[in-house]
């Protein structure tokens, strides 16, 4: 062993744990420290039963204060799992916590080896590596950054609304930002909500309007984040508002506008109604949106087309002054401390499935599509009816469309079988219609689930256990727009061809497609299907990997509105407890500059990952940013000069620990 | 869609006993019992155990009782429930072979019709049991010369597997002949094998007759050795799928095409060639090997649409969602046993859609569909307003000349 470049007398207790038999099990503990115990430096060295219980880590206190430490190095399972508990033990017996070491021999050792002297030996190693690494480790402190109080949520739906309702209550301040020109999201296109049936307008509306009303929430409708930067209580964001053609402020609402366009029938397919109804170039979403403010779409307005428009809707506006044809896209830079991400879900488009015939047959429609045709304010007035205006007196849906498939995606959606007895229940009370549910099975957990499934079933919809093969016009009435269904209901083992009026798609939800756009913008993950991942699945459900941004919703994967309020309100507390700490503390092991050495050559700033470096013009040095830097080490390795080291991986600190792994013992 | 586009090569030397043991056969354990499969089959009344019930039975140790079930003979090998399968499940592929064979072994009586295909195939490596001293004997009637390589062993590109019907049939050497014509005008340089020639066995295995598929492989790849060639084109869309899948699993690793991929490949070089107008209205018929198993459904379109004054309308059931013409899997051949049954033939119910369209063309690809649509144009009645034609019948006919 060479010789050591250090401060005073190194002093180093070793602790092995047994992890009852998960390590004893495999690796001979008693010899290991035995071993270690021959090792120079090493004053201490013991195994225990489970280092991480309160006798473990008093065991650590005891030694440091009795045999004066001052290097401590346990060798159990990953630093993932404990090496907090260990870092908290040195501390507590007065160390800095940075002179604690963890050797990893349950993950990389015990459970993966199957031959008990060889993964002896290999414990040994992986140990002799971190006695020889700690001599050269320093004291390192952790950084306080102050958290910015102020929370941005992307997405107007339930989930950000919830959200941001619940912070502003908490007497935060909430910038709420929207891409559509109202908030409600998908929940504002429902008519009803299983299992209880109550209309989905009439709870989301006095929430929507809280919203507006309330003093800690600036809204942002029409507008999008263009740009994040900054870290943990420190963002800054850059958020596109979408030019509406109508000052905000001075538009009350009263929609004489729109009676007085030049149009005088609305003949532009209703986004809001997913083009089942139609509107005018001056148009409100729909009628509870919020904010209560018309928009213009330049794509159809007479006046953007060819500049020569009577403009009767200014005329009629009058004095209020609302319409502003020169309205320029705004750009607005905003600094706040969290993020919560309410970005939602799009419905499976099922012309990905030819053989059930959407967008072929006109009589074939989405579930969404049958929500906006039962509801009172859309574009029928609650009636359901075929695109010919006929009631349907037979009607087919179609569970699990896109959804529990290998050819579109693997998921369940979750929220489809209870919304699919939702839409029988619905349609049949507004039609009487035979309803046939085709389901391959009912999935109703959840509380009064079960007890609505058996309610509809009571109804007198036909429950049919068979996944629909195939969708087509009766060859027996052609042109008339009646459809087969055709499965095999598997229960009685027949193959079922029924001749229905109206087909129903229960379409089920995926990520949006621009997923992957918003997870780069926001420095997140997504999960393989696309919906954002959470930290943990079970303990972490919405965190993300990025500190200080939160999930909340179906952007993390489908639920239903309870669990989505839910999830909302989980991530506006995991804000709060942000906030309310005011500080977070940051990791020391971060990259730093040695100035003297940097050549200026700019080499690392275009590698960092996350953006920590930049350039001193006055100096002509880099810098980094130690709350941006994660300790990733690309800068590090890419120095031409050497210049960059990083703390806890300081070259003589690998180097020792490669040399000691590599030893002959 | 479920489509690999590669051979299975680990399901080579698998039995029913050790299906799971494999990637292809272990989803059977995953099998959600959801109808699809016997929902979307062309015979599906006529299953008494659909892939859906052959699972359950498989998976609760009952799978004996399949095998006394003649019922799998109404198996046309569409790859319809394969295609639809929300679990990927190989059926058609993997899992419908293996029982098919022990359900062939327990049939007290192999139906005549086809018990005389497959001697005569066995005997004279065609189902029709006509000469292989004859296989060969269109080519006189090509006008155009065609290379045998046997007579001159020489290197060649394109080396084309014709094919049973395509040598023997009447319509089937029409579609030969438009072929030969089609090869000539772009320069391609081809040669066929002649009467070394043997059926290539896909019908064979997908109807359980795993013995006699492995005599004709094992004779077709010996020829194959003797030469040197690029690529095999074939006229054969049950020829092209054994080779694709099968053959591999036997050191089959040759470039391959079916003649339909091979000309639309060469589209660009063919499009100035094709001269004379065709005012047709035609409706494709998408083939249950190459539309189902290997998603070649634009190809086939290409080609008919390239043709001047050609008009192309689509059935009700097209693409992914066709409707099988009852040849595959033996079916060719059990005709006259799926009417001692009350079964509607499957080619019947195939022209009605056709019929539907108002086409004066019904366009195929697969060497069976001509004689079986022609056939159920007759009966019903619509053979003077409907033809069939193979898609390179079309493309030969658009290329003037005489």
């Amino acid at each position: 062993m060479k010789a050591m470049r250090t401060n005073g007398e190194i002093r180093i207790g070793f602790y092995i744990c047994h992890c009852g038999t998960n390590i004893a099990g495999m690796v001979d503990v008693k010899e290991v420290a035995q071993y270690i115990a021959t090792l120079p430096g090493v004053v201490v060295s013991r195994d225990y039963r489970y280092m991480c219980s309160d006798p473990g880590q008093a065991l650590i206190q005891q030694d440091i204060q009795e045999h004066n430490l001052n290097r401590i190095i346990v060798a159990s399972c990953s630093p993932l799992l404990h090496e907090q508990t260990f870092r908290s033990a040195a501390e507590k017996g007065g160390l800095n916590p940075f002179y604690m070491q963890m050797v990893n021999i349950r993950e990389h050792d015990s459970w993966v080896h199957e031959d008990r002297v060889a993964a002896t030996q290999k414990a040994k190693d992986l140990s002799r590596a971190a006695i020889q690494r700690v001599f050269f480790h320093k004291p390192l402190e952790r950084k306080r950054v102050p958290v910015n109080p102020d929370v941005l949520i992307v997405g107007g739906g339930i989930a950000g609304i919830h959200s941001a309702l619940t912070l502003a209550n908490a007497g935060k301040h909430v910038y709420l930002v929207e891409r559509e020109p109202s908030i409600g999201g998908h929940m504002a296109m429902f008519d009803k909500t299983f299992p209880t049936l109550d209309c989905a307008a009439c709870i989301l509306t006095p929430k929507m309007t809280q919203v507006k009303a309330h003093p800690n929430i600036t809204l942002w409708t029409y507008s999008e984040v263009m740009a994040v930067d900054g870290f943990v209580g420190n963002f800054k964001v850059t958020v596109k508002r979408k030019p509406r053609y109508i000052r905000e402020d001075l538009c009350v609402g009263c929609l004489e506008c729109i009676e007085a366009c030049v149009y005088k029938d609305a003949r532009f397919p209703d986004e809001f109604n997913l083009g089942l109804g139609k509107r005018k170039p001056v148009y409100m979403p729909f009628p509870q949106a919020v904010p209560k403010v018309v928009v213009i779409d330049p794509e159809t307005c007479i006046q953007f087309k060819s500049g020569k428009c009577k403009q009767t809707c200014v005329e009629v506006c009058d004095d209020r002054n609302a319409i502003d044809f020169e309205q320029k896209e705004e750009i607005r830079e905003i600094e706040v401390g969290t993020i919560i991400i309410a970005t939602g879900f799009q419905t499976f488009d099922a012309r990905r499935i030819p053989y059930y015939g959407y967008s072929i047959y006109p009589n074939v429609f989405t579930a969404l599509e049958v929500e906006r045709l039962i509801n009172s304010a859309g574009p029928t007035g609650g009636e359901v009816v075929l695109r010919d205006g006929r009631k349907p007196e037979k009607v087919a849906i179609v569970h699990c469309v896109g959804s529990r498939d290998e050819n579109t995606n693997r998921w369940c959606s979750r929220v489809c079988c209870m919304y699919s007895l939702k839409l029988a229940h619905l349609i049949k009370e507004h039609t009487d219609a035979e309803i046939y549910n085709f389901y391959i099975d009912i999935r109703a957990p959840g509380k009064s689930m079960e007890e609505f499934y058996n309610r509809v079933a009571e109804e007198g919809v036909h429950l049919i256990r068979g996944k629909v093969a195939d969708i087509y016009p009766d060859p027996s009435v052609p042109n008339n727009g009646r459809l087969i269904v055709q499965a095999e209901d598997t229960l009685i083992g027949k193959i079922l061809r029924i001749p229905v009026d109206m087909v129903v798609l229960s379409v089920g939800l995926e990520p949006r497609s621009d997923a992957q756009e918003v997870r780069r913008l926001f420095n997140i993950t997504c999960s393989t299907e696309g919906f954002f991942l959470e930290r943990h699945p079970k303990l972490a459900p919405v965190n993300t990997f990025t500190d200080g941004i939160f999930l909340a919703g179906c952007c993390q994967g489908p639920k239903d509105i309870p669990d989505t309020v839910a999830q909302a309100g989980a991530a506006a507390a995991e804000a709060l407890a942000l906030i309310d700490t005011g500080y977070v503390e940051l990791e020391p092991n971060t990259a730093y500059i040695v100035e003297e050495d940097c050549s200026g050559c700019k080499s690392c700033i275009p590698l960092c990952p996350y953006t920590a470096i930049s350039y001193l013009e006055d100096k002509k040095k880099a810098y980094i940013n130690e709350a941006l830097c994660k300790g990733c080490g690309v800068c590090v390795a890419a120095c031409p000069s050497g210049s960059i080291k990083q703390n806890l991986f300081e070259d003589e600190e690998i180097y020792s620990e490669i040399e000691g792994v590599l030893a002959y013992a | 869609m479920v489509m690999t586009h590669e051979a299975i090569r680990s399901v080579c030397d698998i039995t029913l006993e050790t299906l799971t043991g494999i990637p292809e056969g272990r989803n059977v354990l995953t099998c959600i019992q959801c109808g699809m499969c016997a929902g979307t089959c062309p015979y599906g009344e006529y299953m008494e155990y659909p892939p859906r019930k052959i699972i359950a039975m498989l998976r609760a140790g009952l799978i004996e009782e399949v095998f006394h079930s003649d019922s799998l003979l109404n198996c046309v090998a569409c790859y319809s429930c394969m295609a639809k399968c929300p679990r990927g499940i190989r059926l058609t592929e993997v899992l419908l072979p293996l029982v098919k064979e022990r359900v062939f072994e327990h049939l007290p009586e192999v139906p005549r019709e086809l018990q005389t295909a497959l001697q005569n195939t066995l005997r004279y490596g065609n189902p029709q049991g006509l000469s292989p001293a004859k296989r060969a004997e269109w080519i006189k009637t090509a006008g155009v010369p065609i290379r045998i390589l046997s007579q001159n062993p020489e290197p060649v590109d394109v080396l084309w597997f014709v094919e049973c019907y395509t040598s023997y049939h009447p319509r089937g050497q029409d579609n030969s002949r438009a072929v030969a014509k089609l090869f000539h005008a772009l320069g391609v340089d081809f040669a066929i094998l002649g009467n070394e020639e043997r059926c290539a066995g896909e019908c064979a295995r997908l109807v359980g007759e795993t013995g006699l598929f492995d005599t004709l492989r094992e004779r077709n790849m010996g020829v194959f050795r003797k030469y040197r060639f690029h690529q095999i084109v074939t006229s054969g869309a049950h020829a092209y799928d054994a080779f694709k899948y099968i053959y591999p699993c036997y050191g089959f690793d040759y470039p391959l095409e079916h003649i339909t991929t091979f000309f639309a490949k060469h589209l660009e070089a063919l499009k100035p060639l094709l001269t004379k107008k065709l005012n047709y209205k035609v409706t494709y018929h998408d083939s249950c090997c190459l539309g189902r198993h290997n998603g070649f459904y634009e190809e086939p379109r290409a080609l008919l649409q390239a043709i001047p004054g050609v008009k192309l309308v689509e059935m009700t059931h097209n693409r992914i969602s066709s409707l099988c013409c009852g040849g595959g899997g033996g079916g060719m051949w059990l005709d006259t046993y799926y009417k001692s049954r009350g079964m509607e033939r499957l080619s019947d119910r195939r022209v009605k859609e056709a019929i539907q369209t108002g086409a004066d063309v019904l366009a195929v690809s697969c060497p069976y569909e001509v004689s079986r649509f022609e056939d159920a144009l007759k009966l019903a009645g619509y053979d003077d307003r409907m033809v069939v034609r193979d898609v390179v019948e079309l493309l030969a006919e658009s290329l003037g000349g005489d």
